[in-house]
């Protein structure tokens, strides 16, 4: 059986190759990385009949260029990024028929921040400490292939074909622009003064332009924040959200560093967390206390 | 010991929020333990200065459940800390431009002369308390009172590989290049994380760390004669 080849004419803004993540190595300070969008991965690997924890790409609002060769399959779910096969519109959310020499290329951000990639069959890409995940720190050196180069190529040992499946529209993970999310009472909740709390649950946020994987901060600072103290420095969790010295927040993502010391308010709900992936420079985000 | 529930998927177990020896030795302890007893649900823990972050799959288990289980060993396990013998590592730092980023914020915090705060950085040793932040990160204590300054109000988006810095009653150094919010005194020439090596992290939990001052001229050589590795890491055992 022959193999199927992925090359990479152009990288896009940041595409990288990502799975579930490294657990286990964060006592080391290796940050856990693994997919921002955990709902919409799982379902592009559903669409090929992969294991829902095989790698596959992860696609930051400009997408990038690749040429197939060989046959194979794919599936985009995600971020509307205006994925066009050989210059006419795909569908997303469907098993897609790839032909030796197809060019999938993408256009405008329609709507959402990260797109998946996935591709049935083992994508050949070498594994640092358990994971394919790009490094957060250093990715050249730790994880050479999975950070995407110009002139990047990947080998897929092909499968035979699996059945064309597509998710409905009313399936599909909701991208939103504006969006409140649960959050829990984070470790120093209760060292906030109230005022600042009433400030952080009533506000709309703005994401950033220092919006990446290892966290969003908002650009919203809450009015007369003074810190109460200097947090020892103590274990990262993504969802966190820190308050600044400033009184700026940040929220934590997949690449998180696993530790830190600001002030930590709160924790967005895991499931919640796949939402926040999907914003961008610009968006709002608010949050609602809940209790587990 | 206090347990506090960290997300819907972690916990945090606090010890005395101290900077202290004793207390950083007991988290190791109950570290161990805790790799050893192979938990079941647990995903990965992160033991800091005085806390431990444990991270689980809530799907199989639960906050109440693993309270109650590491809650019925960790007095015992804490009791039996052996206190192993430490390394003394000697790490070169130029404290000179274009290296000494904010210098001069500490001067100003501290009310000290930049004499005085490279003087009082590479008299004292340092514990290695936790490996964190970023792969490598040592994070070391703890700091003459004098030399206390806060983080930086925002911090750096990219603060650059080896620098050396101030953050409370810490010092630390950055091993790759990362947004970070210390004040940056110096940078060291080593590399404190090698992926190529077996032991990539130059520092361990427990080592103990003084500083040396270099310059300019030693800066580059040291980082030259490294990157052939001919450079030969100053280490005493007690």
């Amino acid at each position: 059986m022959t193999d199927f080849r992925l090359t990479f004419h152009k990288p896009g803004l940041h595409t990288t190759v990502q799975d579930q993540g490294r657990l286990g190595f964060q006592h080391l300070g290796v940050p856990i990385n693994g997919v921002m969008d955990k709902c919409s991965a799982q379902l592009a690997n559903q669409l090929v009949g992969n294991d829902d924890t095989a790698p596959l790409f992860e696609i930051t609002l400009i997408g990038p260029k690749v040429q197939f060769s060989g046959k194979g399959q794919i599936a985009i779910t995600g971020a509307n990024l205006s994925p066009k096969i050989n210059g006419e519109a795909t569908e997303m959310y469907m098993t897609t028929n790839i032909a030796d020499g197809d060019l999938l290329e993408f256009g405008e951000p329609i709507e959402g921040c990260r797109a998946y990639l996935a591709i049935r069959g083992e994508l050949k890409v070498q594994k640092w400490l358990g994971s394919a995940s790009a490094s957060a720190s250093d990715p050249k050196t730790f994880t050479p292939q999975s950070l995407i180069q110009n002139r990047a190529n990947f080998i897929v040992s092909s499968k035979k074909k699996t059945t064309i499946k597509s998710i409905p529209p009313t399936e599909r993970p909701i991208i939103n622009q504006q969006l409140k999310v649960r959050v829990m009472r984070g470790p120093e909740f209760d060292a906030f003064p109230k005022k600042v709390i009433y400030h952080f649950f009533k506000y709309w946020f703005s994401i950033s332009r220092d919006a990446n994987r290892m966290g969003y901060r908002l650009d919203k600072t809450l009015p007369d924040f003074k810190p109460g103290f200097e947090v020892i420095s103590s274990g990262i969790v993504p969802g966190t959200i820190q308050i600044t010295n400033s009184g700026q927040p940040i929220v934590l993502m997949a690449d998180a560093q696993t530790s830190g010391g600001y002030m930590r308010i709160g924790n967005i709900l895991s499931e919640d967390l796949d939402k926040v992936a999907q914003l961008k420079p610009g968006d709002l985000l608010g949050f609602e206390l809940v209790e587990l | 010991m206090i347990y506090l529930p960290y997300g819907d998927s972690a916990m945090l177990i606090n010890f005395e929020q101290k900077i202290d020896a004793e207390i950083n030795q007991n988290v190791m302890a109950l570290h161990r333990a805790m790799e050893v007893s192979g938990i079941s649900g647990i995903t990965f823990l992160i033991p800091a200065y005085c806390s431990i972050t444990i991270g689980f799959d809530n799907k199989t288990t639960s906050f109440q459940i693993l309270k109650n289980t590491i809650d019925s060993f960790a007095k015992e396990e804490m009791n039996q800390v052996s206190h192993s013998s430490a390394r003394l590592v000697k790490i070169p730092v130029c404290y000179e431009s274009p290296f000494k980023l904010d210098m001069l914020d500490v001067m100003e915090h501290t009310q000290l002369s930049r004499k005085n705060i490279i003087s009082l950085h590479t008299s004292h040793t340092f514990r290695v308390y936790m490996l964190g932040f970023v792969a490598g990160f040592a994070y070391m204590g703890k700091l003459p009172k004098a030399l206390q300054c806060p983080r930086k109000a925002v911090p750096r988006l990219k603060v650059p590989e080896g620098a050396v810095g101030l953050a409370g009653l810490q010092t630390g150094i950055y091993p790759t290049e990362a947004p970070g919010g210390w004040q940056i005194i110096g940078q060291t020439p080593l590399k404190m994380f090698d992926h190529d090596q077996p032991s990539p992290s130059l520092l361990q939990p427990g080592d103990q760390v003084q500083f040396k001052t270099i310059d300019k001229q030693e800066f580059y050589e040291i980082e030259k004669l490294q990157s052939v590795g001919e450079y030969k890491l100053e280490v005493t055992h007690d």
